[in-house]
């Protein structure tokens, strides 16, 4: 079985769903073994399901259409 | 700035000895290399783990499929070799002769003949070769590791053909007889109609040979891999099965790449892009491609050598140097002792030729083993290849547009192209249209790079008007929105030159990022959203991005927010996918360290 070390050569790749199906095997099994390994995966994957899911950093409309209002105004004067 | 590091390639060994342990003696197409030292031991290395030993197979039968290969391709000087080291061996000449007339009448046994059929097949039509060939080969016997080793003899017959064209070296033997190849009759008409277009396209398995998993802490090959090329290519791990063979590959590939004492890894990368390009292996193109942007260059002139290297930005003289490597490569028939001589008038040096033919008959090693495993890309091509694949068996190694400037991107499939046209022509309606569609991305990438959502608001301002000014000269070579991108991150590090203190995106990964080991090993709960109101978990997130290192911030939100692939990342802030890979890891996993306190089975509803 792989170590601990080896699991975490793979993890970007693995969480990125890019390893290949031996490699994937060799994690999976460490995965069933180790709790370690198995939080981290879990709480990794966790982590990037709220962030993708999170809406951080919407702008509102009301917050950029003043923006893009100054903008285009202050394009149709200086270009006509 | 690059991530290459210097790992420089040690060599313990005489290659001398090694030619002379193996062959008897040293052939004149190793002496031919002695103007670039490190070549010769390349060879010497390549030889001496593939040809010199019995292996999974013995190396008479490996001899046989030599000089097969050799004959086919009309390579005189190979011919003579192989004819010679195969008697000096003990075989009979009347059994040579018979192996040079006509192989299918050879007195071969039945599984020799299916092994130096598809040896032939895969030298002459490399892209024709399927999972079922290598079936084929298992149940005439072959165990995997013989299969591997006749790919990686087959990729070593073309090393050496490759370099016997460019050298021209005086014969080692005297020639034997043998026919013109019209009439090899029975041989012809087996590999023509193997190879003809009714075989099937569908390949579900690949690669197509099972590979152990090595790991870089353990096979130390993989270490110095990891450390020169920044990952660990398919090319390599696909091999595992045999770790002789691989150790060899990579101590070549080390002693012929890696030292820039004559060409530079830029120009070295670039033969094997053009070559690779021009062989229609889009495997190797992706790893060039992304290798030359480790190396600094844009994605896109990484892509433009790969498209077109005439439309590129090189030099004259690299432009030339490519032209050569190409015609070697691909079109050795019409190859002439000139060519060389013509880069001599452009500047070239002696030693400088010589590493470009030695790097042109890698990248058809390469190339060959590649096709003849089925090994799958690391990378998505560039994407001018993707309409290509890797199967394009029958077409023309000449990939060369008649005319005129590729577009690296179909802007066809670009929804913005027909937009940006009109703004481009003054149109203020079509722009703001066009800024519309892209606000939220443009945002996203100035918090991430500013770290303050007042100044991002801010900076949108600049950026828009920048975009504006700037529009006509941005020329459809890649998405519209990554060049927004490249203007809002500009935009923002203006901003940032105003400030004290200053992270840079661009500093390098320390050893220390590589190493980062996440803290917090509780559990999570099974459903942390629930817990949470979406907004709690919206602040707790926007809180946590907001206290990443930019460098890392950035990745994370283009990636997991804006939900670009990797790839686009890596294109849009001119980083390679590696660096790309490492920050992505890094920084989520301090976001998770950051999560952990709110999200953990002992932590429910404690995210105030």
């Amino acid at each position: 079985m792989i170590t601990c070390d080896e699991f975490f050569a793979e993890f970007a790749d693995y969480l990125e769903n890019q390893v290949s199906p031996e490699v994937r095997q060799e994690i999976e099994l460490h995965l069933s073994q180790c709790s370690a390994c198995h939080v981290l995966y879990d709480s990794s994957r966790k982590t990037i399901k709220i962030v993708s899911e999170s809406n951080s950093f919407e702008l509102p409309q009301k917050v950029f259409d003043p923006i893009i209002d100054r903008v285009m105004s202050k394009l149709r004067t200086g270009h006509s | 700035m690059s991530f290459l590091g210097d790992v420089g390639p040690e060599q313990k060994f005489d290659p001398l000895v090694l030619f002379r342990e193996g062959f008897g003696f040293v052939p004149s197409l190793a002496q031919a290399q002695s103007g670039l030292p490190r070549a010769m031991a390349a060879h010497a290395k390549l030889e001496e783990a593939v040809t010199f030993r019995d292996g999974a197979i013995p190396r008479i039968h490996k001899e046989r499929i030599l000089l097969g290969i050799a004959a086919d391709r009309r390579d005189n000087y190979c011919v003579a070799l192989d004819s010679g080291v195969l008697s000096s061996l003990g075989v009979p000449q009347v059994q040579i002769d018979d192996l040079l007339t006509d192989f299918w009448q050879a007195s071969l046994s039945a599984p020799d003949q299916a092994l130096l059929e598809f040896c032939l097949r895969l030298s002459r039509n490399a892209s024709s070769v399927r999972f079922e060939d290598i079936e084929a080969l298992r149940t005439v016997g072959f165990g995997d590791e013989a299969i591997v080793e006749a790919v990686v003899v087959t990729a070593l017959a073309l090393y050496r053909c490759t370099l016997s064209v460019a050298l021209g070296p005086e014969p080692d033997f005297r020639m034997p007889n043998f026919p013109p190849k019209k009439d090899q009759v029975a041989s012809e008409a087996r590999l023509s109609a193997a190879s003809s277009g009714s075989r099937p396209k569908a390949e579900k398995k690949r690669p197509y040979l099972p590979a152990p998993y090595f790991s870089p802490n353990t096979f130390r090959p993989f270490a110095v891999v990891q450390k020169t090329h920044g990952f660990i290519p398919n090319f390599f791990r696909a091999q595992t099965l045999r770790p002789d063979l691989l150790e060899a590959e990579l101590e070549a590939v080390s002693l012929i790449l890696l030292p820039e004492d004559f060409l530079t890894r830029v120009q070295k990368e670039s033969i094997l892009l053009t070559v690779s390009a021009a062989n229609l292996n889009s495997y190797c193109v992706a790893v060039h491609c992304n290798l030359l942007r480790g190396l600094g260059l844009s994605a896109e002139d990484a892509d433009q050598i790969a498209v077109d290297h005439h439309l590129s930005n090189l030099s004259k003289a690299d432009i030339a140097l490519l032209d050569f490597a190409v015609k070697l490569g691909t079109r050795f028939s019409e190859f002439s002792r000139e060519d060389a001589a013509e880069l001599q008038t452009l500047g070239f040096g002696q030693e400088q030729i010589l590493e470009s033919i030695v790097v042109t008959a890698l990248n058809n090693f390469s190339n060959t083993l590649q096709m003849g495993l089925g090994i799958e890309p690391d990378f998505a091509p560039p994407s001018v290849f993707e309409k290509n694949k890797v199967n394009l068996s029958g077409a023309r190694p000449t990939l060369m547009p008649p005319e005129g400037a590729v577009h690296l991107v179909d802007t066809s499939q670009d929804a913005d192209s027909e937009l940006v046209a009109q703004a481009q022509a003054g149109n203020l309606e079509s722009f703001e249209e066009l800024v519309r569609r892209h606000t939220q991305l443009i945002y996203r990438a100035l918090i991430a790079i500013l770290g303050d959502t007042a100044d991002a608001q801010d900076a949108m301002q600049d950026t828009l008007l920048s975009a504006f000014k700037h529009i006509g000269g941005f020329q459809g070579r890649s998405k519209f929105s990554t060049w927004l991108v490249s203007i809002a991150r500009n935009a923002a590090l203006q901003r940032l030159r105003g400030r004290r203190n200053t992270e840079s995106l661009d500093q390098n990964d320390s050893q220390e990022d590589r190493d980062f080991r996440p803290r917090q090993i509780a559990a999570w709960q099974e459903n942390p959203e629930q817990n949470h109101s979406k907004s709690e978990i919206r602040q707790l997130v926007e809180r946590g991005l907001l206290q990443l290192p930019a460098k890392y911030r950035i990745i994370v939100m283009l990636r997991d927010i804006e939900q670009l692939s990797t790839d686009d990342v890596a294109h849009q802030l001119g980083l390679t996918v590696p660096a790309v890979k490492t920050r992505l890891l890094r920084g989520r996993l301090m976001l998770r360290e950051w999560l952990a306190p709110h999200l953990t089975t002992s932590a429910r509803g404690a995210a105030q």
